[in-house]
């Protein structure tokens, strides 16, 4: 039997990094509120790891995630801990007084599991369109996210594909034209969020056949559900930001199976929503179980931001309170299975299936139903994991988007994307993007961070990738004015953090790699080994 | 170097040794305790020894000391700043006062056969310390044993009372101390290759009887490693722990002070594996062939080393006539490709439902044929040019410029399987000029995928090919570069490198002055018999000249002895194991031979009376020395004719080459073939 060494080295590498001198766990800190990035200089929570030493190699985290949405954030950070002995998998506990209004606190160790090997795998990724007006969902909406999440994690999860990150809602993609010449240059101006999905898996390559496997699926629930999918374009030489339309969303078709599955939800638009953090050492099949259990509860999924650092998993929900619900309760944390009837509580039965549309998905409710039972036993993945639930929250949606509000007002917000390597030790990413913040704040009359996620990469060096919402301080309705200003704000924002940089963090101004750009597919540089 | 990551598992099962171990090494009564140091920093060295991603260059120079032994230095350039700083953290070697903060940085792996001290200088010559084997093999232990703990901890078990992961991890940890105690002693004395393992109980009859702690110990291998259900861990684990037992690290202490460093040292001396057959060997040695000596050399060398040069040196009387190196760099690229080929047309039909998905799998097939194209059109350019600036040009043994394809001739030649670099480059050609838009549509989907499939992997396009490119006649050096885009970014896997060189005796040459001295001796006796005889027609007449016997006979037998030992005394032989003797064998036959022709005619000339008799041996003596010059032009001939071969009929040449330089010649056995992957 001939065997691979790329993935001994990945275990061999896993363990290496886990037994570091002082690193026994994973520790973390999680933090729930509302998203005040619009006009603060710090963008997000952020909680060290008790102290503030800088001079400390440990108070350095190595993996940051932020995702923000419906005017809420979650941010996660990640470090290496010394911490060895304690029971079970995972712990997470309150942090009190984090010093901002409105944001809740969590920390914990994990137990990162090495067998979860990852980095070896090719990485398919894929956008889900689930309608094409401005993101503003309904109870019913949220039922139906949420059901897609989890039909789509199953068919990743039943295939032992681990899910490498999930993010709703995200930017739609533009229908190019037959006259677009390829570079991105004249394609349509992208809305900031849309009711899309983009979430990625990685496959072993030598398992082509799942993979396909998993696409033909994947284009059949498509045709099953109407949902547009567009996978990324797996041509060489292409790169990330550069889709493949595979079916365009039908909305016929769509919203009737909507109707016929959840007929009996809310039509309305939530008006509070709370955060559910799950989390726990990767495995595959998890992110499934996590959404299955609360649909089960009739409880739909708002936002949602999935992402594993450091061989733990951190799922990510937002989701929609029933108005009947209870007002307020107190931030809590504890265990996935206590944490299940808490949610129920907070959030409010909103809708199950019933009557004609139980018969119609008495498939998947029957699945369902039976799933739950055994997801509440000891054999669902996630059941040894932790949960953070946060307090109801107000929350709010986008005023309008390009296509449905642009052509009368031009106060539309617009996605800047960016990405940066910088050595690690010498700036923070929360830092670096009150510092991108700042930069553009000259151009733009709302800045905020939709989604940010860094992690440390070999050669010590920070790796990350952002998406900033920008509404621009002039208003224009012309697309060609509008690409130039954004292009032009992007640009000058980029030199001046640039020239910022290594005044305030003694980097070596060489050594800082930062592209900011209206483009998702203009950010890579070039990687041309030397 | 003896990066070595790739290899076989012995068919009896991954971790066979490992459970050998289990069933004989005595139960532990304590744990076997590692200081968590030694764990993590022998974790941090198994992690950077395999992927090397610090040393962004390394060379070799080879040296050919004699048939069958080939030594080799070996020298890399070190860059620090590529360790991160929490395996720095790991790693150091803290400084006082006097001494300066460094770091163990692992630079090789080499195979426990090689038992030979390595000596490591930096570049101002000064000694740098090692890691010795046995603390390498100390701390290699401690991080396996570490390793195992955290699988343990991590498994989904751990915390369900009864399992067996839960009873070693908590409740019957004898079990665990046994698994922890045989690995340390499988990584500590090492294990055979494809061997089983030799243990006292081969030789006692035991009763067959349950114990309970080894029992334990092997099903909580087999839930921690399960074989069934695609497990992902046991090939991993399994790989790690037969490399740790088969290979040392070179482990170097290197001051922080210099980010920067350049080592050298001399690896163990390279024995031939292979020789050819005897028979083969024979006839090289007998018939004028003018054989060439050829010389295999194949290493691996990290994926992430940016530049690799490879340097040969032999002794100035012999030439390279031919050097060139190929390595498996896209090989993995290119086994992912048809295997996506094979799964698409497998399922075509199922995939024809939804066209645009087809399409999308198409154009990404296509764009990766196009890119292996052009990367192999730009080594074969390369080959061109090489070819062309040799000292001795190669006659026009290429083939004539192909004619140029349509798409759908380039598609039809695809189809049928024909993968050869014409047809690759014409595909990339038209790919690139947007001329293959609606493959989904087009033949391709089904049976021919299959067939290309097949192509790709009998062209062995995933290779690549580096030339000579030093100027002197008496050694050989090629440069490989890691490709501008890698093809497989996640991959750590090795890269294969195989070198072909071809040895000759080129002008001027030996065959060269025995050709002369052959003449030269025919003309001798020619002359001689000429002058006895009073004419030429002695030569070719029946009749014999009475008075053809000398009366004095000394003169004559002077000369037909002096000359030919005066000649002979000129050559240079060379030593009976060296290349040049292999080279020269069949050319001192014939010098030999030519000398006794001579001297058997002066043994004639001195004993023979009879002008009939005598005239008889002049005859026979001019034919047979003759006889040899053929043999001679033969040689010169056969010279000229491996001259004009513009490949070496190497097995480690890649197909793609050989077929469209027009060799279809099978492919033939080198005189040595070195390995030095480590593999024994």
């Amino acid at each position: 039997m001939t065997a691979s060494s790329t993935k001994s080295s990945e275990l061999a590498r896993i363990a290496a990094e886990a037994a570091g001198t002082r690193t026994f766990s994973v520790q973390f800190t999680l933090t729930h509120g509302t998203a005040t990035g619009y006009d603060g200089t710090q963008p997000m929570a952020y909680v060290t790891s008790g102290d503030d030493d800088k001079d400390d190699p440990n108070s350095w985290p190595t993996d940051f995630c932020h995702f923000s949405a419906a005017g809420l954030s979650m941010s996660t950070s990640t470090w290496p801990s010394a911490m060895s002995a304690f029971s079970g998998r995972v712990r997470i506990g309150r942090v009190e007084g984090n010093g901002r209004r409105g944001s809740f606190s969590f920390g914990g160790h994990s137990v990162p599991n090495p067998g979860f090997l990852n980095h070896s795998t090719r990485k398919v990724e894929v956008l889900i369109t689930m309608g094409t007006a401005h993101w503003s969902p309904t109870y019913r909406e949220t039922l139906m996210q949420a059901l897609l999440i989890e039909k789509l994690t199953n068919l990743a999860g039943e295939r032992g594909v681990p899910v490498l990150h999930l993010h709703t809602p995200v930017a739609p993609v533009a229908q190019t034209g037959r006259s677009d010449p390829g570079d991105g240059s004249n394609e349509r101006l992208r809305d900031a969020i849309g009711p899309c999905m983009r979430f990625s898996i990685g496959i072993d390559p030598a398992r082509s056949e799942t993979r396909l496997d998993f696409e033909t699926e994947l284009a059949a629930l498509s045709e099953e559900y109407g949902f547009g999918l567009r996978l990324d374009d797996q041509r060489l030489n292409r790169v990330r930001g550069e889709w493949f339309t595979i079916r365009g969303f039908d909305r016929e078709r769509y919203r009737q199976t909507r109707t016929q599955l959840f007929p009996d939800a809310p039509m309305s638009t939530p008006k509070r929503a709370l955060i559910v953090s799950v989390v726990g050492p990767s495995r595959t099949g998890t992110t499934a179980a996590a959404v299955a259990t609360l649909r089960a509860r009739g409880i739909g999924v708002l936002a949602a931001s999935i992402s594993s650092m450091r061989k733990t998993t951190f799922i990510n929900l937002v989701v929609p309170v029933a108005d009947h619900a209870p007002s307020t309760l107190p931030p809590w944390s504890g265990g996935w299975l206590e944490a299940l009837p808490r949610i129920t509580d907070a959030a409010g039965f909103v809708a199950a299936p019933t009557g004609f549309a139980a018969d119609l998905a008495a498939g998947f409710a029957a699945d369902l139903e039976a799933e739950s039972a055994a997801r509440s036993a000891d054999e669902s993945p996630i059941a040894d994991w932790m949960a953070a639930v946060s307090p109801a929250m107000r929350c709010s949606f986008p005023p309008s988007s390009r296509q449905t509000g642009a052509a009368t007002t031009g106060r539309v917000p617009y996605p800047i994307w960016l990405w940066w390597q910088l050595p690690h030790r010498t700036v923070d990413t929360p830092a670096l993007l009150a510092e991108v913040q700042a930069a553009l704040r000259p151009h733009t009359r709302r800045c905020e961070v939709a989604y940010a996620q860094s992690r440390l990469c070999r050669g010590d060096v920070v790796r990350g990738r952002a998406k900033i919402i920008v509404m621009l301080s002039q208003e224009h309705r012309d697309h060609a004015a509008v690409q130039r200003l954004l292009a032009d704000a992007a640009e000058t924002a980029q030199e001046r953090i640039r020239e910022r940089l290594p005044a305030i963090c003694r980097v070596d101004p060489s050594r800082i790699r930062l592209r900011l750009s209206p483009r998702e597919r203009w950010l890579p540089y070039a990687e041309i080994s030397g | 170097m003896t990066v070595q990551l790739r290899g076989t598992i012995e068919a009896d099962g991954p971790l066979d040794h490992l459970r050998t171990l289990i069933r004989a090494l005595p139960v532990p009564t304590a744990p076997l305790t590692f200081p968590s140091r030694e764990a993590a920093l022998g974790l941090a060295l198994m992690d950077l020894s395999f992927r090397l991603d610090h040393l962004p260059r390394l060379s070799e120079h080879l040296t050919l000391v004699d048939r069958g032994h080939m030594s080799r230095s070996i020298s890399v350039d070190v860059d620090l700043d590529q360790i991160s700083g929490r395996q720095r953290e790991t790693l150091l070697v803290p400084g006082d006062g006097e001494r300066r903060a460094s770091l163990w940085v692992p630079v090789s792996r080499y195979s426990r056969s090689d038992l030979a001290p390595m000596v490591i200088r930096d570049e101002g010559g000064e000694l740098v310390p090692r890691l010795s084997h046995r603390d390498a093999n100390r701390v290699t232990a401690a991080a396996f044993v570490k390793l195992l703990f955290m699988l343990v901890n991590a498994h989904e078990d751990v915390s369900a009372p009864g399992s067996d992961i839960h009873r070693v991890r908590h409740t019957h940890q004898k079990s665990r101390w046994l698994i922890e105690a045989a690995i340390a002693e499988l990584v500590m004395v090492g294990a055979p290759l494809g061997r089983r393992l030799h243990t006292p109980l081969d030789h006692a009859a035991l009763v067959e009887q349950a114990h309970p702690v080894r029992d334990l110990a092997l099903n909580a291998l087999d839930s921690l490693f399960p074989a069934d259900g695609g497990d992902p861990l046991l090939v991993p684990f399994a790989r790690l722990l037969e490399l740790a037992t088969r290979q040392y690290i070179l482990v170097a202490q290197l001051g922080l002070d210099r980010p920067r460093r350049f080592l050298t040292w001399d690896a163990p001396l390279l024995p031939a594996r292979h020789r050819p057959a005897p028979l083969r060997n024979l006839a090289k040695n007998v018939l004028p062939v003018n054989r060439e000596f050829v010389v295999e050399y194949a290493t691996e060398i990290p994926r992430s080393v940016k530049a690799y040069h490879l340097t040969l040196e032999v002794r100035q009387e012999i030439s390279v006539r031919r050097f060139l190196m190929s390595s498996d760099v896209d090989d993995e690229f290119v086994e992912v490709l048809a295997q996506d080929l094979e799964s698409v047309a497998r399922r075509a039909e199922r995939l024809g439902g939804h066209h645009k998905l087809l399409e999308l799998e198409m154009q990404s097939i296509a764009s990766r044929l196009a890119e292996l194209g052009r990367r192999r059109l730009v080594d074969l350019t390369g080959y061109e040019a090489y070819l062309a600036r040799l000292p001795i040009p190669v006659g026009p043994g290429s083939s004539p410029p192909p004619r140029r394809l349509t798409a759908d001739e380039t598609l039809a030649a695809l189809s049928a399987g024909d993968c050869s670099l014409h047809v690759l480059a014409a595909f990339c050609a038209h790919y690139s000029s947007d001329g293959l838009r609606h493959l989904a549509k087009s033949g391709l989907p089904g049976e021919a995928l299959l067939n290309i499939a097949a192509g790709l992997r009998t062209t062995q396009t995933g290779r690549d090919l580096t030339i000579d490119n030093d100027p002197r006649e008496h050694g050989a050096h090629a440069h490989w570069r890691r490709p501008p885009t890698e093809l497989s970014p996640q991959s750590t896997e090795p890269v294969r490198v195989a070198a072909v060189m071809a040895l000759a005796d080129e002008a001027p040459a030996l065959i060269e002055s025995i050709t002369r001295m052959v003449a030269g001796l025919g003309l001798v006796v020619l002359g001689i018999g000429t002058f006895l005889s009073g004419g030429l027609a002695w030569l070719f007449s029946a009749r014999v000249n009475p008075h053809f016997a000398p009366d004095q006979a000394d003169a004559v037998v002077a000369v037909l002895l002096l000359v030919p030992g005066l000649l002979l005394a000129r050559l240079d032989l060379p030593s009976t194991r060296s290349v040049l003797w292999a080279l020269q064998k069949y050319q001192r036959m014939l010098a030999a031979a030519s000398v006794v022709v001579t001297t058997a005619l002066a043994i004639a000339v001195g004993t023979v009376r009879d002008s009939h008799d005598l005239t008889r041996m002049f005859q026979l003596a001019l034919g047979a020395l003759i006889g040899i010059l053929v043999c001679c032009l033969s040689e010169l001939y056969a010279r000229r004719a491996h001259r004009s071969s513009s490949v070496p009929r190497s097995a480690r040449v890649p197909q793609w080459l050989l077929s469209s330089r027009g060799s279809s010649r099978r492919t033939v056995e080198p005189d040595d073939f070195f390995d030095a992957r480590g593999e024994g």
